[in-house]
């Protein structure tokens, strides 16, 4: 459980690091668009090279992407067996059996499957090149405009930079809890029905009562250093953005703007 | 028969970018029927020490040898949870793990899991509940309802219920008051000399390492510093200066009157034969 990739800081040095997270949002959102277009093999080349460029220019190696997607594949092959028997247009392409394959069935796969590949690399680098707390005060700051409208934007980012730092603290805390039921002869893989149940019930309890301490802990912590969430405060950090920034959003919009003029024509 | 560690190395995330190297090619012997203290700094190395011996942690490299298994880093180890029956090992703030309604089921647990009967592990519940120094009217109460330092004697008889040979403690008195982590290791005490129990017990505390252990072993950077019996260990105060830990009383007492000259055995640990060693001394000199 310990080399979950995804959603995982590298502190590495590169050029993506450096770049302001407000500028790595909206260029991640920018290229989500352009990923959902329906953009044919060729536009998913050009977005496949760009996204490939993004990760050597940040660094990342292939091992680490190709964790970070593992959790999907059991979903993408459950979607390969419902779209198998879903969609049955096209040319048959192969039988099992007399079990027909049509090759509609295997083609969206694969547009589905490029496209999760390709949202999740380029989510990967933004949360691999960013801090959790610059990426909760680039996501402030890109909300704020939205306090017009009483969008609680500082309470939002309050709440995701908390969720953050408690991910690595639960996933260390269940490692343990488990360690210490295992202890207790708990066996995760083997056994009936009902030890699974008692055996997940042991992790599960003391899990919410631990994150409920930890609440609690964090809230009168919180509240005896007099934190209200509406006042205004100071930053200690404050985001600038440079020229690499606005290089990278003019590149986004080329991409974006290129497939768009593409899809016209 | 002793447990031995060969070459044993334990890897944290071996192969990433995080990897840590906790254990490095650790050889030791601990020896059963004994009490052993596994002393040394936060971050040494000792819970990912003990958490080997039931086979919790799995070596990276090396291999262990207890009671009649051998668990080495060249072959998947099965059937551990026979293993687990016969290595109790209570974490360090084990209160974390309860999690039952009553403190009788919580503490049945165990039992249950290694195959006792509803009706024996409830028995052992009740045996062991007085043993840890709460009494019977607490097993129908939720465990969640007690201190921390009740919390944690539900845990250690949620553990003994499992009526292990070998017991394994993890700081077991951290974060208690004196009074507590006293009677605690009392209760150790009398699992070793009442049930021929083999003990380790981590500590930090170098009163209790030698008022009631026999064996130490010193952990350092993930290598075995030293290994030897408690009196040895005390007798010769140069090891525990070099380590920065503070001695126990009766050790630096000891230690500042032979330095201001009092010619006193430097095999005596305990107050009162220092006490009777100084009045022999200004006997002497009257
Ligand atoms: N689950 C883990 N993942 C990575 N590193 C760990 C893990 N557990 C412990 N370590 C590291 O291994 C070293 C030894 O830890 P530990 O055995 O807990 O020491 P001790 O119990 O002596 O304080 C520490 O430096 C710690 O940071
Ligand atoms: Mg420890």
């Amino acid at each position: 459980m310990n080399n979950i990739a995804l959603g995982r800081y590298l502190p590495l040095d590169s050029c993506i690091h450096r770049l302001d997270p407000r500028a790595k949002i909206i260029a991640l959102i920018l290229m989500m668009v352009a990923i959902f277009l329906p953009a044919g093999w060729i536009g998913y080349a050009l977005l496949g090279c760009a996204v490939l460029c993004l990760t050597v220019l940040a660094k990342l190696k292939m091992n680490f992407l190709w964790r970070s997607m593992k959790p999907m594949m059991f979903m993408l092959v459950f979607l390969l067996i419902i779209n198998l028997f879903m969609l049955q247009n096209g040319t048959i392409l192969f039988e099992i059996g007399s079990f027909p394959i049509y090759s509609d069935a295997v083609f969206q796969t694969l547009y589905i499957t490029v496209r999760l590949m390709l949202m999740i690399i380029l989510t990967t680098v933004l949360t691999a090149t960013t801090k959790p707390l610059d990426l909760t005060l680039g996501i402030e700051h890109l909300l704020s405009p939205f306090k017009v409208i009483h969008l609680p934007a500082h309470e939002i980012a309050m709440m995701i930079s908390i969720a953050l730092r408690f991910i690595p603290t639960l996933i260390e805390e269940t490692q343990r809890i488990m360690k210490a039921q295992a202890s207790r002869g708990v066996d995760m893989e083997e056994g009936k029905l009902k030890e699974k149940i008692m055996s997940i019930l042991s992790l599960i309890v003391p899990l919410f009562v631990s994150a409920f301490q930890h609440a609690d802990d964090l809230a009168n912590a919180m509240e005896a250093r007099g934190y209200v969430p509406d006042r205004t405060r100071t930053r200690y950090k404050q985001l600038h953005m440079h020229i690499g920034d606005y290089v990278i959003f003019a590149i986004c919009f080329l991409i974006l703007g290129g497939l768009l003029v593409f899809l016209w024509i | 028969m002793p447990i031995t560690f060969q070459k044993l190395t334990h890897e944290y995330n071996a192969g990433t970018p995080f990897s840590y190297l906790a254990l490095d090619h650790i050889d030791l012997n601990l020896q059963e029927g004994k009490i052993t203290a596994i002393i040394g700094e936060t971050g040494s190395g000792k819970s990912t020490l003990v958490q080997h011996l039931n086979a919790l942690l799995l070596p990276t490299e090396g291999s262990l040898k207890i009671l009649d298994r051998e668990i080495s880093a060249s072959e998947k180890p099965k059937h551990l949870k026979s293993l687990r029956k016969h290595v109790g090992l209570v974490f360090q703030f084990p209160e974390y793990q309860l999690f039952e309604e009553t403190i009788a089921k919580d503490i049945a647990f165990g039992p249950k899991n290694f195959g006792a009967s509803e009706e024996e592990a409830l028995q052992r519940a009740k045996d062991v509940i007085t043993l840890v120094g709460l009494d019977e009217s607490y097993l129908e109460r939720s465990p969640f309802e007690l201190s921390g330092g009740q919390k944690r004697r539900v845990a250690i008889a949620g553990i003994l219920a499992m009526d292990p040979d070998i017991l394994v403690l993890d700081e077991p008195a951290a974060g208690l008051d004196p009074q507590g982590a006293k009677e605690m290791m009392e209760l150790f005490v009398r699992l070793h000399t009442e049930f021929h129990k083999t003990i380790f017990i981590v500590t930090h505390d170098m009163e209790h390492v030698l008022r009631y252990c026999d064996e130490v072993v010193v952990m350092d950077h993930g290598h075995v510093k030293t290994t030897c019996s408690v009196s040895s260990f005390f007798q010769d105060p140069s090891i525990l200066k070099e380590m920065g830990i503070h001695p126990p009383a009766v050790v630096s007492l000891r230690e500042s009157l032979r330095e201001v000259g009092f010619e006193i055995d430097a095999s005596i640990l305990t107050m009162e034969q220092l006490a009777q060693a100084v009045a022999k001394e200004v006997g002497h000199h009257e």
